[in-house]
């Protein structure tokens, strides 16, 4: 049988979108969905939405990234074309363990999305693939 | 977490439903039977379990009737019952163990979602499930089950399935209002009999159901009645006493306010229950306001709405609150004991002291607080009880609080130059009738510091640097030997109206004042008298300045104009015939202390007049050798052992 779970995770994230835009407001039976589903993230990634550390990097090209300001300061970076996060967190808990469907960071982008609270960044091609690249580097 | 901010609304509600599980948890292990209400009970077979992540998806079949009904070893698919996919949390399936074949029954609040392009609805929330054991097989079968570890296959999720949260503008919009289904309603907790505790505007009187029913339908409305125990004010921030210019002795300085108090009005109220609560209320613009706001409100019933909770705090955590809270305890008259029916109310004044307390602000805006000023006194208010001081140094506590009158003979600011000036100790000298006419054994006076978290207002410090003034201190704290004034305690000038005085009155002080001598037992930061004959004079000690013969001020400038002047700038003049201060340290020999050295710092008219020593010179410092001083009214500066030395200053009491 098919995987269930991230269907479920996209229904709840359309839903706080559209009573979002709706009212502007989540209700409190969406908040605990979302940790139903989330567990531990949900607090930490509403955290960074409430203080919209999610930037939606774009280039000219129509290329896309997300950077999160992280709790310690560092700038984590998220893609958008999979489900991937720079955080050691990502890294353990969701490649290696299977434990979560995203990171802290990974939710708070999506609910960032959600609720219109994602601060836009525009950069040249050179300065998103060095972003991109500089991961790389970390990585090496 | 931001203050307000969507984790801090989540980090409230998950603490609300996990109270709720442990609650429903403990319940089931107590309810030996299934309950009865059966409304919003889901039932289902579980037909297929596997995980992803750590959410157990179980594949089951909806059971329309109790499952008595049907054969256990029933494994046909009855093809007419609904699938559901059930999803729990790591944390109930380790609780429920389930295999394939179990029946769970699931409790309300729990939540169904409808997704798009499948047809199986998915519930989710399902904290609140329970196997259901239907026969004696049944049971066998749990138990040995439970000694095997069941195998369930994991499904991996592939990272290449993101999530596209923009189609919303498509066909399924219409459908997607319905995906959502309310959820069904929750179990009441067994103590709330109450349909609709706050029905609109309807006057509750208990602070608890109030609280714990914030974010209810109609919880704006509600009003709940309750007592004022006790008015004070609570510093906002840091800064919040005016500047008081110098540690000089006051008398000659004038006060200066520069800063506005950063002070909010609270209230300590009660409820019928006996539960108390601190409400936090506006900002003062001057702590001169409070005592208005006692007068008027202490004792009386008030009205509240509207209020938000700013925190629960625990007795460990807020030991000032709660020294306050056991002042008040027990209560003078029965109070309801909640819990039971309304109609047969059991009041009670045995029950033990409170262990937490709400503390609430109002909304910013519209009035929250409607005090019944013209009717009387609640039977439940506890004015404080007045002590006299001779009693209060007998208390035999720690962290008591305690109220008395007392006249301030001296007062001075500590002088850690470190803290700002407005964050400063006051310490206090004061006295009354008790301890003045009393033989030996008791000190004749008392230290009371005044910490920097204390509200005093600007009238009160003005009135007692310029005289020795009686002063009612309500609820100060009195612990270790000390007695001090901290938050929550109100100094204040007038006589309260309603005050169980114990004994005579105390007000009045007939006589001079008279201060403990000096002896083996003085301590630092203490006043006393002295009398001793001049052994020593510490000339490099020893200066003199000019001061203003208006004001007295000391700190006198050069003219702009004739530099041979000299200009008071409080007067905003020249001073044609200055008055010549002075300052010298003497070493005294005091019979009453005799085995220490004793180093008084002299520096009024009056020691002066006694040592005679108006222009010093080496002769007239060998004139000073001999004489007597006594009676000199000091402060304590310090007391050192090794060597063993006393430092004093001399004072001029109020």
């Amino acid at each position: 049988m098919g995987s269930t779970l991230p269907a479920v995770a996209e229904e709840l994230l359309k839903e706080i979108k559209k009573a979002f835009q709706e009212s502007s407001h989540v209700p409190d039976d969406l908040l605990l969905g979302l940790k139903f589903i989330f567990g531990p993230c949900a607090v930490p990634a509403l955290d960074l939405v409430d203080q919209h550390s999610v930037t939606r990097v774009t280039s000219p090209s129509g290329r896309v990234l997300y950077q999160v300001l992280g709790s310690s300061g560092k700038l984590y970076t998220c893609y958008s074309s999979c489900h991937f996060c720079t955080c050691p967190a990502f890294g353990f808990t969701v490649l290696q363990k299977s434990e979560s469907l995203l990171c802290k960071h990974l939710l708070a982008v999506y609910l960032s999305q959600a609720m219109g609270a994602c601060q836009e960044l525009t950069v040249s091609e050179e300065q998103l693939t060095n972003i991109l690249l500089a991961e790389e580097e970390d990585e090496g | 977490l931001c203050r307000g901010g969507l984790a801090e609304r989540l980090c409230r509600l998950q603490n609300r439903e996990r109270s709720a599980i442990s609650f429903w948890r403990h319940q089931c292990i107590s309810d030996a039977k299934i309950p009865s209400d059966k409304s919003g009970v889901l039932m289902v077979r579980i037909l297929e379990i596997f995980e992803e992540c750590t959410i157990q998806v179980a594949i089951c079949q909806q059971l329309e009737q109790s499952p008595a009904t049907l054969s256990p070893e029933d494994a046909v698919i009855n093809e007419e019952e609904p699938i559901l996919k059930v999803l729990f949390t790591k944390e109930t399936a380790a609780h429920l163990k389930s295999r394939p074949q179990d029946v769970i029954h699931i409790y309300p609040p729990w939540q169904k979602l409808l997704l798009r392009n499948a047809d199986v609805p998915v519930i989710m929330n399902t904290y609140f499930s329970q196997k259901v054991l239907l026969s004696e097989h049944s049971e066998a079968r749990e138990k040995t089950y439970g000694l095997t570890k069941m195998l369930i296959r994991k499904n991996i999720i592939s990272l290449a399935q993101t999530f596209r949260l923009d189609d919303l503008d498509d066909e399924f919009h219409q459908e997607s209002s319905e995906n959502w289904v309310a959820r069904a309603p929750q179990i009441h907790n067994k103590c709330d009999s109450k349909q609709h505790p706050l029905a609109l505007s309807a006057v509750n009187d208990s602070l608890l159901e109030m609280v714990e029913s914030q974010g209810a339908v109609g919880w704006r409305e509600a009003q709940v009645r309750v007592v004022i125990q006790r008015v004070y004010c609570l510093p906002a921030k840091q800064g919040y006493r005016s500047h008081v210019q110098g540690n000089k002795p006051l008398c000659a300085t004038p006060i200066m306010n520069t800063e506005p108090p950063n002070v909010r009005l609270c209230l300590l109220v009660q409820d019928a229950y006996g539960m108390f609560s601190e409400v936090q209320l506006q900002s003062l613009s001057s702590i001169d306001d409070i005592e208005q706001y006692w007068r008027r409100w202490e004792g009386k019933f008030c009205c509240l709405s509207g209020v938000k909770i700013l925190q629960r705090t625990t007795r460990g955590r807020a030991l000032g609150l709660f020294s306050l809270i056991d002042s008040l305890w027990p209560p003078v008259v029965p109070v309801k004991v909640p819990g039971q029916s309304q109609d047969s109310e059991m009041m009670t004044t045995d029950l033990p002291a409170p262990s937490f307390c709400y503390i609430l602000t109002v909304q910013s805006g519209e009035v929250h607080v409607e005090v019944d000023e013209e009717e009387q006194i609640s039977n439940l208010y506890q004015p404080p009880a007045v002590h006299s001081l001779k009693e209060i140094l007998q208390i035999d506590g720690c962290n008591e609080r305690c109220s008395f009158w007392a006249q301030v003979l001296y007062l001075r600011l500590q002088t850690k130059h470190s803290v700002p000036i407005n964050q400063r100790e006051i310490l206090l000298f004061v006295t009354d009738s008790t301890l003045q006419n009393v033989v030996h054994m008791i000190p004749k006076v008392v230290a009371v510091s005044v910490t920097a978290s204390c509200a005093v207002s600007m009238e009160i410090i003005e009135a007692l640097s310029v005289a020795s003034r009686l002063v009612f201190f309500k609820d100060a704290l009195w612990g270790n030997g000390r007695i001090i004034c901290v938050e929550r305690t109100v100094l204040l000038l007038q006589k309260p109206l309603l005050c169980s005085a114990a004994g005579a009155d105390l007000s009045e002080l007939t006589g001079p004042v008279r201060l403990d001598e000096l002896d083996s037992t003085t301590q630092a930061n203490s006043i006393c008298a002295l009398r001793g004959t001049v052994v020593g004079v510490n000339e490099s000690t020893a200066f003199s300045w000019p001061a203003c013969d208006r004001c007295g001020n000391g700190k006198l400038e050069l003219c702009p104009q004739d530099r041979e002047l000299l200009y008071c700038r409080q007067c905003s003049e020249v001073v044609i015939t200055p008055v010549l201060k002075m300052q010298l340290e003497v070493f005294l020999s005091c019979p009453s202390r005799s085995q220490s050295t004793v180093k008084v710092k002299v520096w009024h008219e009056i020691s002066f007049s006694i040592l005679n020593t108006v222009g010093l010179g080496r002769q007239r410092v060998q004139s000073v050798l001999g004489k007597e001083v006594g009676l000199l009214n000091c402060y304590v500066h310090s007391v050192t052992s090794h060597p063993n030395c006393v430092a004093l200053e001399e004072i001029v009491l109020l």
